[in-house]
């Protein structure tokens, strides 16, 4: 066991930190602050700066847009990013999500068309895999890829997703092939966001983020769009989710937000309840610890071995622990929990009102927490069967 | 950043694995109990067989310095050692004696003391005057003209132990005085208690001390950190273990038409303990790291122990609840890890004890990173 980072890593850490602390930095983060309640951040200044300096995806390889560096480094910077209240979605999305999945799964051709743009922080990619009425069993999915000469045309509706608005193209899965076994016969494909057949409409939500419903409407795509192989996008999505799944982003939100709870309970004094103060205590502790289950399902892409049970484990701890600490923050911290940052009261950087309305996602989004369950169950426990 | 046990823990593991076989385990999980007929000095003879063992592994020497004839293991070892006791359920002084030897190093003398206890020699800690005491708030001793009279109960394993290290308020002072357990002067009366334990009520008249070391008060915060640790360590051993049996019973256990295990209730209730117990365990390893770092452990151990000590609750009602009617028979080990659980969680402090102890170094630690 070793929980200090390398010289390189924490000359890497501070480096990052430097960045984000910043003037032009934190005027950019404040401003996002007082966006209107329709809109909301997609590629961030601060993105390109974290791109040409090759930090963004620094993992990739230098032909990508990255350092070469290990997934730890992608970590750290992503724990900096939320430390730092940097918006990351976009950058989960692009990079974390989108961008290792075309790193792992991607030809060369794919890798060079879109990699270094997400790598640069100048272009965005989004996920459009749930429908309508299919939630998490995306063996489901009726989004229908029909032949067409060499290649197929896209037809279905995909909702739930998100930054889709911004984005210059998606991972989309789709149906090619009707088979007796649901998980056999689907595909996912690399798909343009801005060509004729793609239509991108709001969902509004509750959240400061809204979903998108995106029509699909026969855009047309060739075998140089598929990502993996035909009919294969089950094992795709497989590894695209267990990607999603290291904790890493999850565990640094629950810090960030257990420290701000701490900061307005020491505020408010009611740090000096006993009963919120051993309860503040307890929370600390299980940050601690999802934040070492993260870091240990971290561990297995290091070394090469990623531990589908040790994923599930880090995402389903780290959510359900964000989750609580957003659900008691009213509780705590009094009715001024439920302050909108855009309140004229609203201290800077006020984040405890929205991260109340995002709480519900952290265990829905990238698997349900019933998955992951299921998961750790059948996987890890020999149950299930 | 490494989360793994590194090539030492994995060897002491396997090490003293021997001793906690699928052969040995059961009998070493029932080691306390006295039979309902018949003499026990089988059992007698098992927990001494059990101590030796532990002695010839080198369990008493983990903590020692190299000039003690030790290891100096640390604590990550330590904990990798109490984990697997908990995992068998250990009842005995090796947790005891191993706190016993950190109050003496801190002292920075006794060395006879220490040779003996390196040679095998057990410590009975003897801490509460009454039930509700716990190591932060211990029971009074009076020591005058060298020697201490004192009152303590639920001490574990007294009538093993060569030595009784007795803490508690002398004179205002928090205080340690160390005495030999098998002088006239000392009394003992077994408990009945529902762990089925080897717990003790000591009376000390006047008996003789042997030690008593000096800055015990300036040193107890982090001896104390230490053997939260290591119980930290013990409970989580006890609820993987515990957790095993629950899966093995649904797993075998059919019920309407199908093994219990298919169905998502039972299945993700064990799933969601096998998390919680899994982020307990790497927080006592990795504070265990922290302490081998010289860190003031104080916040995390009691943090880890409260952790663990709130799972060994919720888990043992989960494994209860699989088990159904049988895990209360005799026969089960279900019963057996309920009954010690119960005890075991509260020995070092509860969990809403520790936690309001330890808020202020919580508070002190964020105004230290304020300005970090």
């Amino acid at each position: 066991m070793d929980l200090q980072l390398s010289a390189a890593q924490e000359a890497f850490r501070r480096a990052v930190c430097d960045l984000l602390c910043e003037g032009s930095v934190r005027d950019e983060v404040a401003a996002l602050r007082r966006l209107p309640p329709d809109a909301e951040p997609g590629l961030l200044d601060v993105y390109r700066r974290l791109g040409e300096r090759g930090w963004l995806a620094s993992n990739w390889p230098a032909e990508h847009g990255g350092l070469g560096s290990s997934i730890v480094e992608k970590a750290i910077l992503t724990e900096q990013m939320i430390v730092h209240g940097i918006p990351d979605v976009v950058h989960t999305l692009t990079v974390d999500i989108v961008g290792l999945a075309i790193q792992v799964m991607g030809t060369e051709a794919q890798k060079q068309q879109w990699l270094p743009g997400l790598a640069a922080g100048t272009s965005l990619g989004s996920v459009l895999l749930t429908e309508p009425e299919i939630g998490s069993d995306l063996s489901g999915l009726s989004t229908r890829a029909e032949p067409d000469g060499d290649g197929w045309r896209l037809y279905g509706r995909k909702v739930y997703s998100l930054k889709s608005q911004f984005a210059d193209f998606a991972l989309c899965a789709a149906r090619t092939t009707e088979s007796e076994v649901r998980f056999h016969g689907i595909t996912v494909f690399i798909v343009p966001m801005h060509a004729p057949g793609v239509r991108v409409e709001p969902l509004w939500s509750m959240s400061d983020e809204r979903f998108n419903e995106v029509v699909l409407s026969g855009i047309r795509m060739t075998p140089d769009d598929v990502l993996g192989r035909v009919d294969d996008g089950w094992q795709v999505l497989h590894d695209l989710l267990g990607i999603e799944r290291t904790g890493i982003e999850f565990e640094a939100k629950a810090r960030r937000l257990l420290d701000a709870v701490l900061d307005e309970a020491e505020r408010t004094g009611s740090i000096e309840d006993g009963h919120y103060g051993e309860l503040l205590v307890e929370l600390d502790a299980e940050v601690r610890a999802g934040q070492l289950l993260a870091w240990r399902a971290l561990g297995g892409m290091v070394s090469g071995e990623l531990d589908d049970v040790q994923c599930a484990m880090a995402k389903w701890h780290t959510t359900e622990t964000g989750r609580r600490i957003s659900e008691l923050s009213p509780e705590i911290c009094g009715l001024t929990a439920l302050l909108s940052a855009r309140d004229d009261e609203a201290a800077p950087g006020w984040l405890l009102e929205s991260a109340f309305r995002d709480a519900p996602g952290l265990t829905i989004a990238s698997g349900t927490s019933e998955v992951m369950l299921s998961l750790i169950a059948s996987a890890g426990l020999n149950l299930l069967k | 950043m490494q989360i793994t046990l590194s090539e030492a823990q994995l060897a002491v593991r396997d090490r003293f694995a021997q001793l906690v076989d699928e052969e040995l385990t059961p009998s070493i999980r029932r080691m306390g109990e006295r039979p309902r007929t018949g003499s026990s000095s089988d059992v007698e003879e098992l927990r001494q067989m059990v101590w030796a063992a532990l002695t010839d592994l080198g369990a008493t020497r983990l903590l020692l310095p190299d000039r003690h004839g030790g290891e100096a293991a640390g604590q990550q070892d330590a904990v990798v050692l109490a984990e697997l006791l908990g995992s068998a359920l250990y009842q005995g002084p090796l947790l005891d004696t191993m706190t016993a030897t950190e109050i003496l190093l801190a002292e920075g003398s006794s060395g006879k003391l220490l040779e003996r206890i390196a040679e095998g020699a057990p410590v009975a800690l003897a801490v509460r005057e009454s039930g509700s005491d716990s190591p932060a708030a211990p029971g009074r001793i009076e020591v005058d003209d060298g020697q201490a009279t004192a009152r303590r109960r639920f001490v574990t394993y007294a009538a093993d132990a060569e030595y009784l290290c007795l803490v508690g308020v002398a004179s205002g002072e928090l205080a340690c005085a160390i005495t030999a357990r098998d002088h006239p002067t000392v009394s003992l009366r077994r408990q009945q208690d529902t762990g089925r334990g080897e717990l003790y009520d000591v009376a000390l008249q006047r008996t003789p001390v042997l030690a008593m070391p000096i800055g015990f008060a300036r040193a107890w915060p982090a001896v104390l950190a230490g053997a939260r640790l290591r119980q930290a360590g013990y409970l989580v051993g006890l609820c993987q273990a515990a957790l095993t049996l629950a899966v093995e019973r649904v797993n075998t256990r059919r019920q309407f038409g199908q093994l219990i295990g298919r169905f998502q209730a039972p299945a993700f209730t064990l799933a969601a303990a096998a998390t919680r117990i899994d982020g307990a365990c790497w927080l006592v390893r990795a504070t265990a790291w922290e302490a081998d770092q010289g860190a003031d452990i104080r916040l995390r151990a009691a943090q880890a122990l409260a952790m663990a000590a709130d799972l060994s609750r919720t888990v043992l009602a989960s494994v209860m609840q699989v088990h159904g009617a049988y895990g209360m028979t005799e026969e089960a080990e279900a019963q057996l890890f309920y009954r010690r659980a119960a005890i075991e969680r509260g020995w070092l402090g509860s969990p809403r004890a520790l936690r309001a102890e330890v808020l202020p170094l919580l508070l002190t630690q964020r105004q230290s990173d304020r300005l970090g």
